[in-house]
């Protein structure tokens, strides 16, 4: 079944039996958010939460639209059981066509039916939740897409970024420095010492979020990536304030301005590595202009942590398939990537047809050239499913030699700070380390004696199998 | 008794006297977490501040300290600090606190 706007997909869900309707008023102070993590780490379903204290009824809270395969599933016009390698592959393949948006006027853009401009913004009329206890604000942006604009080329990157109600009509956030936002801020507006209009998106097409999540190369469009997951155009429609294009059916868009010369505090937050650690006051601040919204919005929260969750289930998608091609670009055999959601963007799992010492090298290599999200890789040989961590584990244990299977690389000024194990110093000048795990045979030993794998499918002969597939009813075991 | 929040990144940087901070509002409602920009007298002491607030002070990883520090705000400010993105609000507030008490 498909759909037009994050609104529809509940109805996706719903149908699925993927979704829970709260009805009971919850506080948006703690409470959804302890909610919405209680069911993440239970595996549960897509959250609508439809009543929230201190609000009009009408304003709701989401949590987990995608945070599962199963709903990403979905989210792609997929059965609900499709195995993670077919996501991977289907995610893959969509990404290669681009669907180009076309733009619509305000009275086909639900996003428009209410508009809140200059001294009439009030963040407070949304109940932006306190996600976790001792968080530093009211994080409005967690699953959002966020939208700024390239003034040499008229590019607009989307990429998402937490953001916190610092005021009634201030924002700050931190999108890191590393991040497409800071290249086209330092680029187009630094030099000019001008403010950048931003957008920030909340639920927009789930694909859209998805999209955000992805490291798209600079200057390519995210809007025509999401068209090709549609299989037709994204509808957007241009901002009240400034001339930035935004989904039109999204549930609120929050107009306004990063400062050139202004700052605020931002976070801590409990992030994505599964920790609330010292990344904070080292970001953006940003002047709203305008809000608009629809009728009854969905502000679409996710209560970020421990893995699994939207986040480390998107970036396992994401990352994975554009690590995938950026390794082919840089002479790595690849057969697969795999980004297990538990180890957050920081364990990196890469299938090779040929391995050893100089294509784990070109491995580090390649994560190691730009701005750095991941740290711990893992090259295991093609018989190895990079999807089945027991194989990969297995790999890892008996295939990686201590001494000669392991390979470092420092850096500074492109790590990323949020990695819990580095030290205060080593956040504030971004540098980090990060290693490659060998775990391949080493391509010059003689076939003959490379150790056989010993398993069912490997250390015996196709006649043995056929052997025993044939008698096997005859053994009068049970189980198969 | 009204309630504030801050943050700093250990909970030794707090100093007592008078400083410039964010300050967030603990009072329940929709404008709960509001922030307010101040320069303010601060102290561990309840006695040592006229009109004293509760101040709770949270660290770089949301920690909260066990007892209240207590605060008088003397003046607003707006709602920021001068300084670049991606730059430290910490250091931007250091030093505009010892522009105040240069220009004093
Ligand atoms: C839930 C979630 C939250 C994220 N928050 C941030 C953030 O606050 N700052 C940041 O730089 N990246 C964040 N990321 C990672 C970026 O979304 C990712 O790097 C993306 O590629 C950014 O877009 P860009 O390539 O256009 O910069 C987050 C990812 C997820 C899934
Ligand atoms: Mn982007």
């Amino acid at each position: 079944m498909s759909y037009k706007s994050h609104r529809d997909f509940f109805e996706v869900l719903d149908k699925e039996g993927e979704l829970a309707r709260v009805k009971k008023e919850v506080n948006w102070d703690v409470e959804v958010g302890a909610i919405g993590r209680k069911v993440y780490e239970s595996s549960g379903p897509c959250l609508l939460f439809e009543k929230i204290k201190d609000y009009p009824a009408g304003f709701r809270i989401s949590n987990g639209t995608t945070g599962t395969w199963p709903r990403v599933a979905l989210a792609m016009n997929l059965p609900k059981n499709t195995s993670v390698r077919d996501i991977y592959a289907t995610y893959e393949k969509r990404l290669e066509k681009k669907i180009p948006p076309v733009t619509v006027g305000n009275a086909k853009a639900p996003c428009k039916e209410n508009i809140m401009l200059d001294d009439k913004v009030d963040l407070y009329r949304f109940p932006a939740p306190m996600i976790h206890e001792g968080d530093g604000g009211r994080y409005i942006g967690t699953w959002d897409a966020v939208i700024c604009k390239d003034l040499e080329t008229g590019w607009q990157n989307w990429g998402m970024y937490r953001f916190m109600v610092h005021t009634k009509n201030w924002l700050t956030g931190w999108p890191q420095s590393t991040s497409q936002f800071a290249f086209i801020f330092n680029r187009s507006y630094r030099p000019l010492n001008k403010p950048m209009p931003v957008a920030v998106v909340l639920g927009a097409d789930p694909m859209s979020h998805i999209i955000a999540t992805a490291p798209i190369k600079p200057f390519e469009d995210e809007a025509a990536c999401v068209g090709s997951f549609r299989g037709k155009p994204v509808d957007l429609v241009k901002c009240e304030t400034s001339d930035l294009y935004v989904p039109a059916h999204a549930e609120i868009v929050i107009e306004g301005e990063v400062m050139p010369d202004r700052i605020a505090p931002d976070g801590p937050f409990g992030e994505y590595p599964g920790y609330r650690s010292g990344t904070m006051s080292n970001g953006i601040a940003v002047k709203v202009n305008a809000v608009t919204y629809r009728n009854d919005p969905i502000l679409t929260m996710i209560a970020l942590g421990t893995p699994p969750d939207d986040s480390s289930i998107a970036a396992s998608l994401s990352a994975a398939v554009a690590m995938k091609k950026g390794l082919l670009r840089h002479g790595v055999p690849v057969t697969d990537v795999y980004v297990p959601p538990e180890g957050v963007t920081h364990l990196i799992i890469v299938g090779v047809k040929k391995g050893g010492a100089e294509i784990a090298k070109k491995v580090l290599d390649y994560f190691t050239l730009r701005r750095i999200m991941t740290n711990k890789h893992i090259v295991v040989d093609e018989d190895v499913d990079v999807f089945n961590m027991g194989e990969v584990l297995h790999a890892f244990a008996t295939r990686c030699h201590p001494g000669r299977g392991i390979f470092y690389e420092h850096y500074e000024g492109r790590s990323n700070s949020l990695t819990p194990f580095y030290s205060p110093e080593e956040r504030s000048k971004l540098k980090g380390v990060s290693v490659v795990f060998d775990s391949t045979w080493p391509p010059e030993w003689p076939p003959e004696i490379v150790p056989v794998k010993a398993s069912y499918k490997t250390i015996y002969s196709a006649e043995t199998q056929a052997y025993v597939e044939k008698n096997w009813k005859s053994y009068g075991i049970t189980k198969k | 008794m009204k309630e504030w929040q801050t943050f700093v990144r250990k909970f030794s940087d707090m100093k007592e006297g008078k400083r410039e901070l964010f300050i967030k509002d603990l009072a329940e409602g929709p404008r709960k977490y509001d922030t307010t920009h101040v320069i303010a007298k601060v102290s561990r002491k309840k006695t040592a501040v006229k009109n004293p607030d509760k101040l709770w002070l949270r660290s770089e990883s949301g920690i909260r300290y066990p007892e209240p520090w207590y605060i008088s705000i003397e003046k607003e400010l707006p709602e920021y600090v001068e300084g670049k993105p991606w730059t430290s609000v910490f250091d931007a507030l250091d030093v505009a606190e010892r522009q105040h008490s240069k220009s004093k």
